[in-house]
């Protein structure tokens, strides 16, 4: 019998290219640059309005900058990537505004607003970022906690003071530079509590020697803090939030240094409206799980990660990994992870030589070598303890999008449950629109204290299209438009009533 | 602790369950094994209680007939062909278990499976659809009480979310919903409650059998001694079936689902058209399915099918177009040769009872299905004859020389030949 196919439509509708990125992040835009340097065209797809991805945020194009240094250095260093990206030309098709909803095989499909369509790539480089890691603690959903990146994107940004008195909590250098901008917009920041301890041993400090902008990066955010009299206190955390509709005051106290394990009798209660909570972040992994590239569970790269070549090729050949999404280590390790993406791609169409690949490839990699060992330092202080995940109590909110509680989850423990997947189909845990993006980091860590296991025997709770929201009638036209026609058309069927 | 069980149950989706439930509360020591796999039915399943509905073709059988039809497979003009009268009374008895169980499991488990009378609507949106449906009135005579005539204006005023661009409706009263997992959790927890075993993330390895007689069932860290044992499996049947190298042909048949945000009451009664079909849950979520797929046990989604179901959508019920989509998921129905469950006992083999094969309506004929078996256990008369059930329906359909069992067969290799990766058996 004649094999016949049902096809919804010809497949020269869809578009073909020799390269989609996805993520116009510091990671993203090296990739693209580097690409397009080395002859490969590539089309580069984004979420947000402009490029620039969290770090490199760009406040609305309808906001004039008087004074740019006062954007911090960050800003500097993400106008000189788009320089670059703008010296490259043609080569880059840029597409913001452009959500990529799933991935299969090499075809893409990607949401405009109510436009919708599909991209076959030849080769991918998936560089999605990070995002803040979320941990649950009494009163964690109240209005006025707010995320590090969260409160950052709202000064940084929107140029907006989110709140008048705040505590500022978590781990990381992240947590100077979030108290330095609120302090800058205004807000009184009554203490920065930072859950580990800094050891300034002369090995740490050889360590981070070949690295002097970033030492003076972080000498220049802790003088900050020295001179608008925040005080900085190590080995302290956030135990709860308080109010009856927001944020009215907030609990913080020691912890254990070894464990993070909350030394409750010592609390302390601070009025404040607003708390800064920031942990790390988690790569986003929805894309590269999508793709069928295989994953590792790292601990200190803020849990599943692709696993990739030293040219940051996934499992599956053709599929790159750049930058925070294929494991938390920031945006100068995300640029240098981007260009080799981009080289290698170039090389892997044929239009690089696998020497002058390697030629090119080798200042980003010596980067990435001497960045990899200030990166030891930061572990010793921030990588998270177990006791962190003592911070909620049972009748703490573990899923706010399905409302599950932690004695929920317990309960599903106690049931025979033994992984995520299965506290998911018990509790509804991770069935929310966010699909467990906020829940499954905390419960990974929070299943496994209680089980004695590691987070990786908790498993994941698999991505499923669409990973960004999207509409029922957006997804209705799925490859009827080329990407060209996303801009400015309305995509309703006929009939359509809204 | 564990002293010997009198039936040790596989697979706790909502058969095994329901298996469960019924033989604890009749005062059995039931053990229930579980793993979960991925693409398990019950957890992937819309819950429509659709006893007219499934049995005339509706659900995902009118979405896979008019494919098969486009594709050429199949004769345009025609529906979907109706399951035999004895699934239509198995179902139906079924069906009007619910509302009692509904109340038990809220007593013993304290849980509610958010069991809805909902109706089913069936909407006509060009003349084959009214003929099919004018020819469905007719051939269901005694059945002319449940079955209600809509016009396209009685429609939307019943409705007021559906199109205006409909012939009419076909409205099946007493085809309900309940949530699936829901269902599933609290026969098991009803289950518990009367004493039975649960041993959930446990892997069955094997089936020990003395002199034709099943004496245990063994797992990965335990042996569990038991004169019988259920095999309901789901679309894993086979593989649990071939430990006693008993044949039971079940295979899964995938479906895939798109499932929208929460969204205020927007259908009141759940939607079966031929492009998809519609349930909005007690949650406020509405479930739009489904296709009917022979890919094995790859529980992926597909563009395709995102885009054709979201299509249909948008098609019957136009509002749905604004409305955010939460996530696409898929499962496996558990497909035998002729859509009919296979249940009750096998030649030659004291202690081995199936529980299997319930391809699309596995929630619906849970509750008759847990009942029957606890009868075949206790060796009694059981509450509706087994006997269109049985796994030898097969071998004398083989024997009648190319009878049922091997039409089907050769139906699903042309649909494969036709469909390729995307292609189906008859219908789901």
């Amino acid at each position: 019998m004649a094999r016949r196919r049902v096809e919804v439509l010809p497949a020269g509708r869809r578009m073909r290219v020799p390269l989609l990125v996805v993520g116009g992040g510091p990671a993203g835009m090296a990739a693209a640059i580097e690409a397009a340097r080395g002859g490969l065209a590539c089309t580069l797809l984004d979420e947000g309005p402009r490029l620039g991805g969290q770090i490199y945020r760009q406040p609305p194009a309808s906001f004039r900058v008087r004074d740019a240094r006062a954007l911090g250095r960050d800003h500097g260093r993400g106008a000189a990537l788009r320089a670059e990206l703008a010296a490259a030309g043609a080569g880059i098709d840029a597409r913001p505004g452009t959500s990529v909803v799933g991935i299969w095989g090499r075809d893409v499909a990607w949401v405009a607003g109510d436009a919708s369509g599909t991209i076959t790539a030849e080769q991918l480089v998936l560089a999605t970022g990070a995002y803040d890691r979320p941990v649950p603690f009494p009163g964690w959903t109240l209005p006025g906690v707010l995320t590090a990146g969260g409160a950052q994107g709202l000064v940084k940004t929107m140029r907006v003071a989110p709140g008048r008195r705040a505590l500022v909590a978590g781990t990381g250098p992240l947590l100077l530079v979030v108290a330095n901008q609120l302090h800058q917009a205004g807000v009184e920041v009554v203490a920065v509590v930072e859950a580990g301890r800094p050891s300034w041993s002369p090995r740490a400090l050889g360590k981070v020697w070949g690295e002097p902008g970033l030492l003076k990066d972080a000498w220049d955010h802790w003088r900050a803090l020295r001179r608008a009299g925040i005080p900085l206190r190590f080995n302290q955390t956030v135990f709860a939030a308080h109010g009856a509709r927001e944020v009215e005051a907030v609990t913080h106290g020691p912890v254990d240094p070894e464990t993070w394990s909350p030394i409750r009798e010592r609390a302390r209660r601070v009025d404040v409206d607003l708390l800064v909570v920031g942990f790390g972040f988690v790569p986003n992994t929805e894309l590269t799980a999508l793709a069928g590239c295989r994953h590792r569970y790292v601990h200190e790269l803020g849990g599943w990660t692709p696993v990739r070549t030293a040219r940051m090729e996934t499992t599956v050949p053709g599929v790159f990994a750049a930058g925070d999404g294929a494991g938390v280590a920031g945006a100068l390790v995300a640029v240098e992870e981007g260009r080799i993406a981009g080289i290698t791609a170039a090389e892997q169409a044929g239009l690089l030589g696998s020497a002058e690949a390697e030629r090119r490839r080798a200042p980003p990699a010596a980067r990435l070598r001497s960045l990899a060992r200030v990166r030891e330092v930061l572990d010793e202080i921030s990588r998270l303890r177990p006791g962190l995940t003592e911070l909620a109590t049972p009748e703490t909110v573990a899923c706010r999008c399905e409302e599950v509680s932690i004695a929920e989850v317990d309960g599903a423990l106690a049931h025979g449950a033994r992984d995520l997947q299965a506290i998911k189909l018990m509790t509804r845990l991770g069935m929310g629109p966010c699909q467990g993006r906020n829940c499954a980091p905390s419960m990974a860590l929070h299943v496994a204290h209680a089980a004695g296991e590691g987070p990786e025997a908790m498993g994941r709770i698999n991505p499923r299209p669409p990973i960004k929201p999207a509409t029922v009638g957006a997804l209705a036209n799925l490859n009827l438009h080329r990407i060209g026609d996303a801009q400015g058309r309305a995509a309703q069927p006929a009939g359509s009533q809204g | 602790m564990s002293r010997a069980a009198d039936v040790v149950v596989v697979g706790g989706g909502v058969i095994g369950g329901a298996v469960a439930y019924y033989a604890a509360r009749r005062g059995l020591r039931v053990t229930l094994v579980d793993q979960p796999k991925p693409g398990r039915a019950t957890s992937a399943s819309a819950g429509g209680l659709w006893p007219l509905g499934e049995s005339a073709g509706l659900g995902c059988g009118v979405i896979f007939h008019k494919a098969m039809v486009a594709s050429g497979a199949a004769a345009a003009g025609q529906g979907p062909e109706q399951l035999p009268q004895s699934f239509l009374d198995f179902a139906i008895r079924s069906n009007g278990m619910f509302p009692r169980l509904s109340e038990e499991l809220r007593e013993a488990a304290g849980m509610d499976i958010e069991l809805e009378a909902t109706s089913l609507l069936f909407l006509m949106y060009d003349e084959g659809d009214e003929a099919f449906a004018r020819a469905l009135r007719q051939s269901w005579p005694g059945r002319r009480s449940q079955l209600e005539w809509l016009t396209p204006e009685a429609a939307a005023g019943a409705e007021p979310a559906l199109t205006r661009e409909l012939r009419g409706a076909l409205r099946f009263h007493g085809d309900d919903q309940v949530n699936p997992y829901r269902t599933a959790d609290a026969l098991r927890a009803g289950a518990r409650r009367h004493g039975a075993r649960l041993l959930s993330h446990t892997e069955v390895t094997g089936i020990e059998v003395e002199r034709g007689r099943v004496v245990a069932v063994r797992t990965r860290s335990e042996r569990l001694p038991t004169g019988i044992v259920v095999n309901a499996a789901g679309a894993w049947a086979g593989q649990v079936a071939e430990m006693v190298g008993v044949e039971v042909p079940v295979r899964p048949v995938r479906g895939q689902i798109v499932c929208t945000a929460t969204l205020p009451p927007l259908l009141a009664a759940c939607v079966s058209t031929t492009d998809c079909y519609l349930a909005q849950k007690q949650h406020g979520e509405v479930i739009i399915g489904s296709t009917t797929e022979e890919v094995g046990f790859d529980s992926g989604v597909t563009l395709t099918a995102i885009q054709t179901l979201c299509a249909g959508a948008v098609r019957a019920v136009p509002a749905l177009a604004d409305v955010e989509v939460k996530r696409v998921w898929s499962g496996f129905r558990p497909g035998s040769p002729d859509e009919l469950p296979v249940l009750g006992p096998v030649d030659g083999l004291e202690g081995y009872l199936n529980a299997c094969g319930h391809f699309r309506t596995g929630v619906l004929t849970a509750p008759l299905t847990g009942l029957m078996l606890v009868e075949l256990m206790m060796g009694e008369q059981p509450s509706y004859p087994v006997e269109p059930f049985l796994l030898s329906r097969f071998a004398r359909a083989a024997e009648r020389g190319g009878g049922l069992a091997r039409r089907q067969v050769e139906q699903v290799e042309e649909a494969e030949e036709v469909g390729g990766r995307e292609g189906v058996r008859r219908r789901g």
